[in-house]
């Protein structure tokens, strides 16, 4: 019978073939919450007096960041607030929001809810009814970013938490080389490098966590968390790459890892080479940054007036 | 012998050959391993897990695409 590596009793709930290493709950659980603590310390994405807001959508990613923050605003290292984003997506969004409400308030941490019908006028249901040329999540990630940016300097965040994880950040390297993105691929990181101001930095606590650990962490603990997938998700491009990931990470285990690490390791050579600088300017409808005279957010909602 | 399994709201019971693991019972299934956690009555399991007669398999999806 297999036994845990650090503390050799017999019930092993994960095999780290990344590692080699095989793991009891209880190891496990501590394992994690230390090497999240640690990649936070080691890349400096928190400081004390920091107020981070954290991106709650009641999924596994965001509510393990909750928790985990948690411990350092228990030890008054730093102050959270929880931000839920109501896209307005049917029979999906509900339960989502009521869990995100539900750790928030066992945590006794400030929960702000708001919704896309009331920052931009429109459901994201209602915005695909109208919409046939683009796919849902460009609408959303764009609605996403600006609501959070305003809501964080509303609430004078210095940091926003987001529950993004290794298959998540590889997923993108990966999509952006394959698309020829390379702009894009400058602002891959663990936290956003925006000199801007308007901009509250963005960290990704979970950026070296593979997504199933994520998940027997959240099912480990007992937290409160909501597993069902997007509507809209479908078949994207991304979840092709995901697959694909998952795919060869079976035969090469640390391959999610190598492309990470190796993407950090080139990262300041394509940054030099191709971040395109000084273009910042401030949107004329809603005065949050933009890169052009109308930001992208604004120019999706002055199209519908327009229809 | 035979194990339940239950996936979401689904439950039912299937015939499993002796020396089966989690792994094979998920073939069988069709469901692949990477994109769920396995609870063997109640506690979380790796796949290597061995399956036998009367137990209670759960097989949580953790991970959608997209």
């Amino acid at each position: 019978m297999d036994t845990c590596d650090k503390c050799g009793k017999p019930q092993i709930i994960i095999n780290r073939k990344q590692s080699g290493q095989m793991l009891c709950q209880d190891c496990f659980i501590k394992f994690i919450q230390e090497k999240v603590l640690k990649d936070i310390r080691r890349q400096k994405l928190i400081k004390k007096g920091d107020k981070v807001l954290v991106a709650l959508s009641g999924g596994k990613d965001s509510v393990m960041v909750l928790h985990i923050l948690n411990s350092l605003r228990n030890r008054r290292i730093i102050d959270l607030v929880a931000v839920t984003i109501d896209e307005g997506i049917s029979g999906y969004r509900e339960d989502g929001v009521r869990i995100a409400a539900q750790n928030a308030e066992a945590l006794g941490i400030k929960h702000r809810i708001i919704s896309f019908k009331e920052c931009v006028g429109r459901t994201l249901d209602e915005i695909m009814v109208d919409s046939d040329d683009r796919n849902a999540c460009t609408y959303c990630g764009v609605f996403r970013r600006w609501i959070l940016n305003q809501v964080a300097r509303e609430e004078g965040a210095t940091k926003i938490a987001t529950g993004h994880n290794l298959d998540d950040e590889t997923q993108s390297i990966l999509m952006n080389y394959l698309e020829g993105n390379i702009h894009n691929l400058t602002r891959i990181g663990v936290q956003s490098e925006s000199m801007y101001e308007g901009f509250t930095v963005k960290i990704k606590p979970l950026r070296e966590i593979p997504e199933k650990e994520i998940a027997t962490y959240v099912l480990a603990t007992d937290l409160p968390v909501h597993l069902a997938g997007c509507p809209y998700a479908g078949d994207s491009f991304r979840a092709k790459i995901g697959t694909f990931l998952k795919e060869i990470s079976k035969e090469h285990p640390t391959i999610m890892y190598s492309t990470l690490r190796g993407f950090d390791k080139i990262k300041p050579v394509i940054k030099e080479k191709f971040s395109q600088k000084g273009s910042m300017d401030i949107c004329q409808e809603c005065g949050e940054p933009s890169a052009g005279k109308i930001c992208k957010a604004c120019s999706f909602r002055l199209s519908w007036n327009h229809e | 012998m035979q194990v339940t399994v239950i996936i979401g709201e689904d439950e039912k019971k299937l015939d499993v050959n002796e020396g089966k693991t989690v792994k094979n019972l998920l073939q069988m299934l069709e469901i692949p391993v990477e994109t769920v956690v396995v609870k063997k009555n109640q506690s979380i399991i790796i796949e290597e897990e061995p399956v036998e007669d009367g137990d209670i398999i759960e097989v949580i999806k953790v991970i959608y695409g997209g």
